[in-house]
Parts: C-alpha cells; structure tokens; sequence
C-alpha cells in the first residue's frame, strides 16, 4: 500500500490534472469501512481524490461547490442500498461509474475490522470494475 | 467586505485572483482580496479542490476559474 497521505495534501489543485471525485459510503459494515479504505488507497495511488461522502447529505456549501468542480464522480458503495449514489443524486449530481463491493464477492456483515488480504483482493476488483 | 482565494499558488489561482481583483476595480466596491495558501483553512471551508473562491465565508466556486461576469453577480447580490 502506499504512504501516509497528510491532510493538507488532501487539497487538490485542479491545475495537476482532471479530478476524479471518489465518495465511499462509509458506512457501519465491513463493506461499508471497505469502502473507505479503497477510496483511500485509490487516492494514494493517484487514481482519484476522496471526497466527504456525508457533506453531500449534509448540504455542506464547501463540499458541494467542489463536487460541482470535479470531471468525473465516482461512488463506492458497499451494498445493494447504495447510500453514496443515492445521496449524490438527490444532491443533483450525476455519477459517471459506480461500484458495489458486495457484488464484488465481498460478503456483508457487522465486523468492522478490516483484513489487509481481503482489502488488497478489492482493491483489484474495484479498479478493475471501475477501469482505473 | 472580505474575499478569500484559496489555492496553493499555481496558475489557476492566479488566473482566480486576477479576475476578483478585476471585478472589484470594476465594480468600485470596497473589499480585501486575500489569497490563502494555507490548505487546512480551504479544508476548513470544506473546500476539497482549488482554486476556490469564499466571500464573507461563503463558498462559491471550487475547483474552476470563475468568469468575470460570475464573481460580479456574486459581489453585487451582498
């Protein structure tokens, strides 16, 4: 995997190249906590920026002003309830590619520890799906 | 009235701050245009991308150039 990425770091200047939105659902499962990890590691290895999924919910100015300013939006959701996509289109946005790791074989449950295997096995499956 | 330019100093922001300070010249509105390099303060906001521009605290453009006629509309509806 790779570095620790600092937060200030987490600012990206549209300058670089074209931004790609990555919103994780986050959510209270071991798909859900998978999601995040993949959105993180997807903006270690230069293939996105993740973004705050829950400011979309939240109507947080900020967080909607550089959603609009992305090129492309992609929402990693963990199960068939897609909280990630449902909230960015209610919010008014359009998701350009969409990904839900229990169909990726990824099976859901309460733990919320993740295995280093298992998410490095996701990991695949996701940028494979996703063609990033 | 206060206008802040967040980003980290590239060409973009640049480009931002021109424009503003264009806006407010023509406009002959008194504001401080500040330009914040400091990327926590844009995360503050909940600005995720830059260049952006905030007045008075209100985010309202992240992660493009905004037009002359855009930040005008911005300034004169205060």
């Amino acid at each position: 995997m790779a570095g620790e990425v600092k937060m200030t770091e987490g600012v990206k200047c549209t300058c670089e190249a074209a931004i790609v939105g990555l919103y994780a659902c986050a959510g209270g499962s071991n798909v859900g906590q998978m999601t995040n990890k993949v959105a993180v590691e997807l903006t270690k290895k230069g293939k996105g920026k993740i973004m705050c999924t829950v400011g979309i919910g939240g109507d947080v100015p900020g967080i909607l002003k550089s959603t609009e300013g992305t090129d492309e939006i992609i929402a990693i959701d963990g199960c068939a309830l897609m909280c990630a996509k449902r909230s960015l289109e209610r919010a008014g946005f359009t998701v350009d590619k969409h990904v839900i790791l229990s169909e990726l074989g990824m099976k859901k449950n309460k733990e919320l520890d993740l295995n280093e295997n298992e998410a490095n096995e996701i990991m695949a499956k996701v940028e494979e799906a996703l063609k990033i | 009235m206060k206008i802040e330019i967040l980003g980290s100093g590239c060409a973009k922001c640049k480009r931002t701050k021109e424009i503003v300070e264009q806006a407010v010249a023509e406009l002959g509105i008194v504001a401080e245009v500040v330009k914040v390099e400091d990327m926590n303060a844009a995360l503050d906001y909940g600005v995720m991308i830059t260049p952006a521009v905030v007045v008075d605290g209100d985010v309202k453009i992240a992660g493009k150039v905004p037009t002359l006629e855009k930040v005008k509309e911005w300034l004169t509806k205060k």
